[in-house]
């Protein structure tokens, strides 16, 4: 008896060190917060990562398990974000017939849209005196978010603080653009939706794909584009600036 | 299902592609941006997507947001490290993204509608 208790012992410290438990943890937050984000209806500020995030943030604090440990052992699923990030090739190239149709707005919208993007969040805080781990941070704030952690992670900021950005970017963006089209009279989908895409990354193109399938083409046309452009001109430009 | 794996066998090939060419040129890109890139490429160039690589690609675009996780709950552990900064990211956010929204409408707006005005000038 006291070896199956010593046993037990031994096991509450291995077990939080094996990769299975993060990934275990993770994957039923994920799946709770998608069943929450049903039960409540679906609310737009909220999406269910958010949600997900909050219950396995509890499930961490209620556990012996800390945050470094967890971070180490669900390495094994992240990895996936690479081969991931690199799918999202697949969708931009199918997305390139419609840079065809309308190339000069686009192209000519583009860089100083993207440039802005991240311009003026930084310039704000750069006045407000932010430290350089919060610029760095806010930076990548429009970029669809496996591109932008990539970025994030070239220009030295905080992963989670980019998170949160990411989050009160990609809700903000698509209440304001929602607002100002309807008050400056813009009906014009392709408008408002690669506004949406580059503004408000995977969030805004959800809000897109509502209006309809152009927004949403030229949502997620936006979003890949702001990506990659944003992805080569930040890290140099932080380079030559800082 | 083998179809799956050979999709994952060209996407994770990109993504050492993407390895080799940021450590070879000393760009500052992640990997899995630049093995992004060289996919769209080489995607323009063979004018043909392939059936593996759809179908790979498709699930793992759809896995992001459980991806994306583990890096969101970070947040909770690290608050600390930003107390006092909150205000300041807050209004940078929040007046940042209506401006750049502002602006991005203005200009496509603009840009969009000029083409179809001048036969009437």
């Amino acid at each position: 008896m006291s070896e199956l208790l010593l046993r037990l012992e031994s096991l509450a410290h291995t077990l939080p060190q094996r990769p299975e438990t993060a990934i275990v943890l993770t994957l039923a937050a994920y799946f709770a917060g998608l069943r929450l984000f049903n039960w409540l209806r679906s609310p737009a500020w909220c999406p269910p990562i958010l949600l997900a995030a909050c219950l396995l943030a509890g499930l961490l604090a209620l556990l012996p398990l800390g945050y470094t440990e967890y971070h180490r052992g669900v390495s094994w699923l992240t990895w996936l974000l690479g081969p991931a990030t690199v799918a999202l090739g697949v969708p931009l190239y199918q997305q390139v017939h419609h840079i065809r149709t309308l190339w000069k707005p686009i192209v000519l919208t583009l860089p100083p849209a993207a440039i802005l993007a991240a311009g003026y969040a930084v310039g704000i805080a750069w006045l407000l005196d932010a430290p350089p781990t919060v610029l760095a941070s806010l930076a990548p704030k429009s970029v669809t978010a496996p591109i932008a952690m990539g970025i994030v992670e070239e220009l030295r900021g905080s992963v989670p603080l980019l998170m949160g950005a990411l989050l009160i970017t990609g809700v903000m963006a698509t209440l304001s653009i929602t607002l100002l089209a309807r008050w400056g009279n813009i009906h014009d989908p392709r408008v408002i939706g690669f506004a949406l895409g580059v503004n408000g990354h995977a969030i805004g193109t959800v809000r897109a794909f509502d209006i309809g399938p152009t927004a949403g083409a030229f949502a997620s046309l936006g979003m890949s584009l702001t990506g990659v452009f944003t992805a080569l001109w930040l890290p140099m430009m932080w380079y030559f600036v800082g | 299902m083998l179809s799956i794996l050979r999709g994952f066998l060209i996407l994770t090939a990109f993504l050492m592609l993407g390895d080799i060419t940021v450590e070879l040129f000393a760009l500052p890109l992640s990997s899995g941006v630049a093995g992004m890139l060289l996919l769209t490429l080489w995607l323009l160039l063979r004018r043909r997507l392939s059936h593996d690589l759809g179908a790979a690609s498709q699930p793992l675009i759809g896995m992001l947001a459980l991806l994306i996780m583990p890096g969101v709950v970070g947040i909770f552990f690290q608050a600390d490290e930003f107390s006092g900064q909150w205000l300041t990211i807050f209004i940078a956010l929040i007046l940042g993204t209506l401006l750049s929204s502002l602006t991005t409408l203005w200009l496509m707006q603009r840009l969009v509608a000029s083409p179809r005005e001048r036969p009437h000038e």
